[in-house]
């Protein structure tokens, strides 16, 4: 199957494949079946081989990451083979060379890196023959990568976690999963897929794949008893951690119940004690998790396994072998299921850290009845929310993929839908292929890498290095020649970067001075030689670089045909089964909870009207004064009449009665409100309550501070009553501030620079206070964004809202697929949402309708109004059994006539 | 199948210099056709597509031919050949016909046209001899 591109089909219906390929087929060997679907036609066969084939799709065009990669076993032998003191003889290195490949490949061995006492192979150079076995092959790989645990100083680092390969050979780095796994761009594999092709990829792939299957069953790999036994010191660190932790929770708890305890902002003392408490908690795990990384041996195997990345984390170790740590349901500690207890084993209204649910004890020396009881309550809550969402995430990808699914790339690079309505006129705004992209976040090239593989495959030798200025204008010179060739010219986005990459590139040399301003120094060609070594390019090093750089990023554009819409519509839809139900985040300090995870790409792609966290983001106008900032938050958030009185009394005289509101100015001072007497008047003669009873009363300023309202003349009887109910009232009429905030919360950044957090809706009005920054103000309601700034905002709003969502459970997308949901659900003019409503207004075709949702109400109207499908679409084209203009089917083959074939029929002539 | 052609590979992504691949001379502006103007009535009319004239301008898609005509032709080839088609090609033993497709399309032997559809229903007729193949196996870089 894998590399082979064909199933290999076992005895006993069994089937065999590599296990590079688990990821993309999603399968482990826990008892996993695979169906087997046999092309019928010579022409399916092609196009599954050509479209399909696994070595055309090692890269995910999700984001471009690399897909198929070594997992498991590989790495942690690769992990164990790179160390940095593994040393192998003449034997022990030949043979790991020829457990590579079958036999078949000629090796060349490598110049042993130790030759006295003994020639010695380290296991570096292993890998130096795994890429290059042998000089007919001209690969050059060129990368480097930060792995898990590097600390700092590039190759000296003290990990050995500076990966560095040059011109295919191992210098520095001990291998894991940042190198040859899944989900990166600057791996191995990635490499030599982009830098060379998938052919080279997939040899190096299987050529470690078999090395690692040899090479750990000799070696032995395992796990036992005393790899979770902790030792005396660990055991002595954990103890001192968790009494230290308990003091402290019961310090809280103690302060707690005298009532003195110091409230977080927002929070009120429950809320306090809860937070500080899980704070102190989740501090104790950590420690001791530290403790315990720190005081295992080298040799560990759940060590080893989490240093490489092929499984477990630091936290699932320390579980085994520390502290299990504090179990959670629904975000906080275990709640209470008796009466005022979590379990009849503790005294009622306890707080302590085990009635609670923290388990202190670890895997290996087992926990008590409660820990284990808590333990299940936290677990059940995972089971029951991947059973949960499984449902929710599958219905979301039905629409995305209904709403989607006809979008593609047409021959004019536009993208349309299947009825020609134009949703793109250029795909992600520059035409590049999501699964080709190289660069971090979406960008076509990584330059820098291509730089160093440039500098490192095309030696200066003896050329002279260009000066800054011969460089701007060979670069400038190049993007112009390029723009003017018939194949068109790059984005400006990306001449703006490779510009700008050149321009850093030629920084040292500005520092030495050695640009055009240089003139003669007393020792001239030192500096020359140091700067030309350290960021010097020559004339065809630079004219290769460029000539990499421009004709890659030609092939990177996307091709018409590609199902674009399907594509992006599984590029959201599949991280959405990853990612955990309910999570509630916090947004800096300001305890604001933000609802994230599948009910928030729910909301959005829902485009729903109410939101259940709407909050705007407002940057002040003078950023760095938290005293304006305050004022400016007491502008937005309403102020009731009630916060700012003094007093709001009935006073009786013997000749009238009246209501007398006395303000607390210092209050109002103190809080930089611009309230008075007369805005408190108008204020509350805009109540909507009071506007109707008002009709008859009068309110009457009496000075700077104090109104009177006087009620109306008429019925002396109801008169009490009046004044009565008005007096309830007067407190809830808002003064000041915008009615629809919740509240407003200032947040400061980490470079020192407020803004503001607005919890409710109402941009608008936001967006007009005076001090906050209107042009930068944010909101993360789509539909009130639409209304307020227009449809673009609104998918300027979807895209990013998409986007954070996704990055904060570490998702990455390309954003192109975002931009292509947010064109799709705006381009109508108004913002549809994903759903039954929104899929009607975008698509006419009655069967794809009526094959997503309410078929025979569909029907019905269709065949009563007498609609015509032109049968364009995915679905209908299914539906009718025809080809779909999509990908192979979007062009037209006919047989040329101009070449005329002479068929002799009939025998060969004897004679001729 | 497809194991030999990158067996010849195998020996390594051979050394091949850097590979001009911006031919000059053809007329293309992939950029450019967003200025093309559209003003077509037409355009929402599926059926008529096929009735229209090809137009006669310079053609303006890209030269490079796309995975999708490359499988398509491949495709469309293979059941020829596997229909008993003459073939256009010196045959070295090969039989499977998706192979002898390939190697057909390596000689730019295979006798088709492609026709590309514009959304306004115009179409511009490409021979397949006319394409550039892209051999993402042939691809190299750098290079001393």
């Amino acid at each position: 199957m894998t590399f082979e591109q064909k199933a290999r089909v076992m005895p006993w219906r069994t089937l065999r494949f590599n296990e590079s390929v688990c990821n993309p087929y999603n399968a482990d060997f826990d008892g996993d079946e695979m169906n087997l679907h046999v092309p019928q036609t010579e022409e399916a066969r092609t196009e599954a081989l050509m479209l399909m084939g696994v070595q055309n799709n090692l890269c995910t065009p999700k984001n471009g990451e690399i897909l198929v990669a070594s997992t498991q076993d590989f790495l942690t032998s690769s992990f164990l083979i790179t160390r940095k003191d593994t040393f192998y003889d003449r034997a022990a290195f030949s043979l790991m060379c020829s457990y590579m490949g079958d036999g078949m490949d000629h090796i060349d061995l490598p110049t042993p890196a130790l030759i006295k006492p003994i020639e010695l192979w380290t296991g570096k150079q292993l890998f130096s023959v795994l890429v290059r076995p042998n000089a007919q092959i001209r690969v050059f790989l060129n990368l480097t990568v930060l792995e898990k645990n590097y600390t700092k100083d590039y190759s000296m680092c003290r990990n050995d976690g500076f990966v560095y390969f040059r011109n295919s050979e191992l210098l520095s780095g001990q291998l894991g999963k940042a190198t040859l796994g899944n989900g990166n761009k600057d791996g191995v594999f990635s490499v030599l897929l982009r830098d060379y092709n998938t052919h080279a990829a997939a040899t190096c792939m299987n050529r470690l794949a078999k090395l690692s299957a040899r090479w750990i069953g000799n070696h032995g790999f395992s796990i036992g008893i005393d790899d979770v036994q902790p030792g005396y010191l660990l055991n002595k660190e954990k103890k001192a951690r968790i009494e230290e932790g308990y003091d402290d929770c019961d310090e809280l708890i103690q302060s707690y119940n005298k009532g003195n305890l110091k409230l977080l902002p927002g929070y009120d003392a429950a809320q306090t004690l809860e937070a500080e408490i899980s704070g102190v908690l989740n501090k104790i795990r950590e420690k001791t998790a530290t403790v315990c990384m720190e005081q295992l041996h080298w040799r560990n195997s759940p060590l080893i396994m989490s240093q490489c990345g092929s499984k477990g984390s630091p936290i699932n170790i320390s579980q085994m072998i520390a502290c299990v740590g504090q179990q959670s349901v629904g975000g906080r500690r275990a709640p209470n299921g008796f009466i005022d207890r979590s379990l009849p084993h503790f005294p009622r209204k306890s707080k302590m850290p085990t009635a609670k649910g923290f388990v202190a004890n670890s895997f290996y020396t087992g926990l008590t009845a409660t820990e284990f009881f808590f333990h299940t309550m936290g677990g059940r809550e995972g089971l029951v929310d991947t059973a949960v969402k499984t449902a929710d995430t599958g219905y979301m990808a039905r629409r995305l993929m209904k709403a989607l699914e006809d979008l593609s790339i047409h021959y004019d690079d536009t993208v349309r839908s299947a009825s020609g309505g134009v949703v793109q006129f250029l795909y992600g705004d520059d035409g590049m292929d999501p699964a080709k992209m190289e660069g971090k976040s979406g960008v076509p090239l990584n330059l820098e890498r291509l730089y160093l593989k440039v500098k490192a495959t095309c030696p200066a030798r003896a050329q002279a290095s260009l000066s800054p200025l011969e460089v701007s204008k060979i670069v400038n010179d190049k993007l112009a020649i390029h723009d003017a060739a018939p194949a068109g010219g790059c984005s400006v986005v990306f001449k703006k970067s490779l510009s700008d990459f050149m321009d850093k590139k030629m920084d040292t040399k500005r520092e030495l001075q050695l640009d055009e301003g240089y003139t003669g120094n007393a020792n001239p060609n030192i500096p020359v030689k140091v700067a030309a070594n350290i960021s010097g390019i020559t004339s065809q090093q630079l004219q290769v670089f460029l000539d990499i750089c421009t004709s890659r990023y030609d092939s990177k554009r996307i091709e018409a045909g590609t199902a674009i819409g399907a594509i992006g519509a599984q590029s959201i839809g599949e991280p959405g089964t990853q990612m955990t139900l309910k999570t509630f985040h916090f947004a800096g300090v300001a305890s604001m909870n933000v609802t994230l995870g599948v009910p928030r790409i729910l909301e959005i792609i829902n485009g729903a009207k109410k939101i259940s966290t709407p909050i705007i983001t407002a940057p002040l106008e003078c950023e760095n004064d938290v005293k304006s900032a305050r004022i400016v938050k007491g502008r937005v958030e309403k102020t009731t009449l009630g916060d700012v009185a003094k007093c709001i009394k009935i006073v009786m005289t013997s000749r009238q009665a009246s209501i007398v509101v006395t303000l607390d100015m210092e209050g109002i001072h103190a809080l930089h409100l611009k309230i008075s007497a007369n805005s408190v008047k108008q204020s509350i003669l805009q109540h909507s309550k009071i506007k109707s009873m008002m009709k008859h009363h009068s309110i009457e300023v009496l000075d700077d501070r104090k109104l009177r309202i006087l009620p109306s003349d008429g019925d002396k009887r109801k008169l009490q009553f009046e004044l009565h109910s008005l007096r309830a009232t007067l407190p809830n009429v808002i003064v000041k501030g915008i009615p629809t905030v919740e509240r407003a919360v200032i947040n400061k950044e980490k470079d020192g620079k407020c803004n503001l957090f607005v919890e409710g809706t109402n941009l608008q009005a936001v967006m007009g206070i005076p001090g906050v920054d209107g042009c930068k103000t944010k909101s993360n309601n789509i539909i009130e964004v639409k209304e307020t700034l227009g449809i673009e905002a609104a998918r300027k709003c979807i895209i990013s809202e998409i986007q954070n969502t996704m990055a904060s459970h570490g998702m990455s997308i390309d954003l192109r697929h975002m931009m292509l949901l947010a064109d799709l659900m705006t381009y109508k003019g108004e913002v549809l949402g994903i759903t039954r409503f929104g899929i009607q207004k975008m698509k006419e075709s009655v069967l794809m309708l009526a094959s997503f949702e309410k078929t025979a109400e569909h029907l019905f109207n269709a065949s009563f109004n007498g609609r015509v499908d032109k049968i364009e679409g995915v679905s209908e084209c299914i539906i009718m059994g025809i080809p779909v203009q999509i990908g192979t089917g979007i062009l037209k083959v006919r047989q040329s006539v101009k070449q005329e074939v002479k068929l002799n029929y009939g025998l060969d002539p004897i004679i001729s | 199948m497809a194991d030999d052609d990158y067996n010849d590979v195998d020996m390594g992504y051979e050394d091949e210099p850097v590979e001009p691949e911006i031919e000059e001379g053809a007329e293309e502006d992939a950029e450019a056709n967003n200025n093309e103007d559209i003003a077509d009535p037409v355009a929402g009319e599926g059926e008529e597509k096929e009735e229209q004239e090809p137009v006669e301008r310079p053609r303006k898609t890209s030269k490079f031919m796309t995975k999708y005509e490359r499988a398509r032709i491949l495709g469309t080839r293979a059941l020829q050949i596997s229909m008993n088609a003459p073939v256009m090609v010196e045959l070295e033993g090969e039989t499977d016909p998706l192979e002898i497709a390939m190697k057909e399309l390596r000689e730019r032997k295979i006798p088709f046209t492609i026709r590309r559809y514009l959304p306004d229903g115009s179409y511009e007729d490409w021979g397949v001899d006319e394409l550039i193949v892209e051999d993402t196996w042939k691809r190299q870089v750098g290079g001393d």
